[in-house]
């Protein structure tokens, strides 16, 4: 343990004393508490962009712009300037030519993504760490009140043209792309969309519809399978091909009419003709089959109602109170939300259809379903009140959490399961809450998590620093802008201040009209973040540059 | 949310039939007597691997599961059935509907079932029990000379054992 502050002998510490097993990665972190980003550079002259983030291994900085139009990316460089010596005086203040954006970053490439009616979503960004691929994506306008056809859920808005870019960072090549035709995706902090190593989930609401891509090595999105309507990906062609058979009787005890029709259409191509009439007959029959994904819910609550009891008649008389009496509750339910635990297992939020596209989902009853999508069977299936998967989450926390294997930052990401000071947080909540179902549904609503939503910055490690996660936490989140500077203490020495983060040198002065929402970048290890404060009516948003000097 | 959409719909139904004449009315009511008392002789002496109750509050809306019988291409499968009541029941038969695909040449593509008692056969007499065994019945013996699907009833009598092979692939497919 070091016994004293001071960077040098910390570092003459670290040449004698070898720290104890596996705690060398601990120990070399500690060294952020020297260096802290406690300069600012307040409203630095910047372009006029919309920053998005810094990829998580601290090589791009995404930002797009003003018209949602074009992606620019940033190398994130060290401050760096030139300037002759008479202009530099001996304060060692900077001159003003170095406060400028571009002293910190510098411009790689700007990148059209879109074509007229569409725009670049910048609440999401994928970062594929590995191949140093970024995933964006570009939609035209939301339409609220879309018809319900082709089976599509009603009253979920539908999106005409969703796309999913894959970019090689390095230098803005497109490399493929997915479009979601008359879908909805919720794109608004990657909700809809998680990324697990080379796979990569998508939630289509308005189809309920789970898409697994894989983003290739060579750049290619390509589909894995999709879960909602079928389970496996061979599904829908096994319904088709066995039912051949009956579908031949079909056309043939359907009027002539309709037959020459097929054959007109189709140029009497017998797999054409044999493919539409499935499509032709089944919205002619009033009955739907219940989805591949509902069927597996439904069987999996039956067989554990079934085995709750084994004497036959208070079996069944329990299966009438718990389970024929939610039949239509548990049909009616929507996949809102998913990730992945692993590369075979998914954590599926279901819930009701108002609940999906609403921001609040607290309010909702909602649902939570451990699926494997290899042996498509449900592993769990839980109420979101349930203390058993409450327990589960405070114990295995991190087991939540996108867990890639290459990255090894993201394992110092601050949680209760990892971190004592975050843990003693959750228990003096727990300790405060008066009705415990309620905490309960509160801990668990983030639950399934946003991908890449944490920042892995060392600033926000619990371990090293206290700060108030009201007004900035690793959690990538507007909030309003309060009138303190934020402090970050050190964990080790409560009354050492570290350093702060200064919204703004005239702030106080904001009327209160004006709400102020900010944000803030930190770069995932050098000292350094912005934080860009945005007025709800006024464009320019004002850019600070937190730093260590 | 379900349990209003029970209530409006089966409010609905007392509504057609308040509409109609004096009859109608009556029937509504003597037929829901019927429907709870056979739901009470369910809960007594259940068929083994059936089960089935009201939706919700809905008398004349059931849910019927049907295990997959041992011993046949569909164990291990949960079947799912909707069993709608009409108002003049027990006069007018059941109608039964598979909501879980199965691989049966008396269940056409859509689920519907073809079973005579619940068709030209039936008989006020009969109720819910028995038509939960009659179907579950079909699971063991299929009437491949009185089929739905004439493809599947041809190869169950030609070739039992290629026909058991994709029944079960469908039991695990569809209906795990």
């Amino acid at each position: 343990m070091f016994k004293t502050n001071n960077v040098a002998s910390r570092i003459f510490e670290r040449q004698i004393r070898t720290p104890a097993p596996g705690t060398s990665v601990h120990c070399a972190r500690r060294f952020y508490e020297n260096l802290v980003p406690s300069f600012t550079i307040y409203d630095v002259k910047c372009p006029d962009h919309s920053f998005r983030k810094f990829t998580d291994d601290g090589q791009y900085f995404i930002s797009f712009s003003k018209n949602n139009q074009d992606l620019i990316v940033y190398r994130p460089t060290w401050l760096s300037f030139s300037c002759k010596e008479e202009d530099c005086d001996n304060t060692h203040e900077l001159p003003p030519m170095a406060k400028r954006f571009e002293s910190f970053f510098t411009q790689l490439y700007v990148r059209s993504l879109t074509s007229c009616n569409e725009f670049i979503c910048k609440d999401f960004f994928l970062y594929v760490e590995s191949n140093q691929f970024g995933l964006f994506a570009t939609s035209t306008a939301q339409i609220q009140d879309a018809p319900a056809v082709g089976g599509a859920i009603p009253g979920v808005p539908s999106i005409e043209k969703i796309t999913f870019h894959l970019l090689r960072l390095e230098d803005g090549v497109i490399l493929d792309e997915k479009v979601f035709q008359n879908d909805y995706v919720n794109l608004a902090h990657n909700m809809g969309v998680f990324l697990y190593d080379d796979l990569l989930a998508v939630v289509s609401l308005r189809y309920q519809t789970i898409h697994i891509l894989q983003i290739r090595d060579s750049g290619n999105l390509v589909d894995v399978r999709a879960i909602g309507a079928y389970c496996r990906e061979d599904d829908e062609l096994f319904v088709n091909s066995s039912s051949q058979a009956r579908l031949v009787i079909i056309l043939i005890v359907k009027p002539l009419r309709l037959i020459i029709f097929h054959h007109v259409q189709f140029s009497g191509n017998r797999g054409d003709l044999v493919d539409n009439g499935i499509h032709h007959d089944q919205p002619n029959s009033n009955n739907s089959f219940l989805s591949g994904i509902k069927q597996r819910l439904l069987s999996f609550i039956f067989r554990e109602i079934w085995s709750e009891e084994t004497d036959q008649t208070p079996r069944v008389q329990c299966q009438k109170k718990k389970f024929y009496f939610h039949f239509q509750d548990y049909v009616d339910l929507m996949i809102w939300k998913v990730q992945f635990l692993d590369r075979h297992h998914l954590l599926i939020k279901f819930g009701s259809v108002d609940g999906g596209i609403s921001r609040n989902t607290d309010q909702h009853p909602a649902f939570f379903a451990v699926y494997n999508m290899e042996t498509t069977e449900i592993v769990a299936f839980y109420q979101n009140a349930a203390d058993e998967l409450y327990l589960l989450f405070e114990q295995f926390c991190d087991h939540f959490h996108e867990a890639s294997i290459n990255s090894l930052y993201m394992n110092f990401i601050s949680s209760h399961s990892n971190n004592v000071h975050a843990l003693e947080q959750l228990r003096c909540m727990k300790n405060k809450a008066t009705i415990f179902s309620q905490f309960v549904k509160k801990m668990l609503s983030p639950l399934p998590f946003n991908c890449q939503s944490l920042s892995p910055s060392p600033y926000f490690d619990q371990s090293l620093f206290r700060f108030d996660e009201k007004l900035i936490s690793a959690t990538d989140r507007h909030r309003q802008v309060t009138d303190h500077p934020i402090r970050f203490i050190s964990r080790r020495q409560p009354n050492n201040l570290k350093f702060k983060i200064k919204p703004g040198p005239e702030f106080g002065n904001a009327d209160g009209r004006n709400k102020k929402i900010s944000y803030f970048l930190f770069h995932p290890f050098l000292p350094l973040a912005l934080s860009i404060q945005q007025t709800l009516f006024l464009p320019p948003s004002v850019v600070n540059i937190h730093f260590r000097r | 949310m379900m349990i209003g959409g029970g209530r409006s719909s089966s409010s609905s139904t007392t509504a057609t039939a308040a509409g109609g004449t004096w009859v109608s009315t009556t029937s509504v009511s003597t037929s829901g007597k019927r429907i709870q008392r056979e739901m009470s002789e369910l809960n007594v002496d259940p068929p083994p691997h059936c089960s089935a109750g009201p939706k919700g509050d809905n008398l004349y809306h059931w849910v019927a599961t049907i295990i997959g019988p041992p011993g046949t291409p569909y164990q291990g499968g949960i079947f799912f059935l909707d069993i709608t009541f009409p108002s003049d029941y027990p006069f007018k038969p059941p109608k039964v509907v598979f909501k879980t695909r199965i691989y049966h040449c008396n269940v056409d593509a859509a689920g519907n079932l073809s079973l005579d008692i619940l068709k030209d056969s039936w008989s006020p007499a009969l109720t819910v029990t028995k038509v939960l065994t009659a179907i579950k019945s079909i699971f063991t013996n299929p009437d491949p000379y009185n089929p739905h699907v004439s493809g599947i009833a041809r190869l169950y009598l030609t070739d039992k054992a290629k026909h058991d092979e994709i029944a079960a692939e469908w039991t695990l497919r569809f209906a795990k």
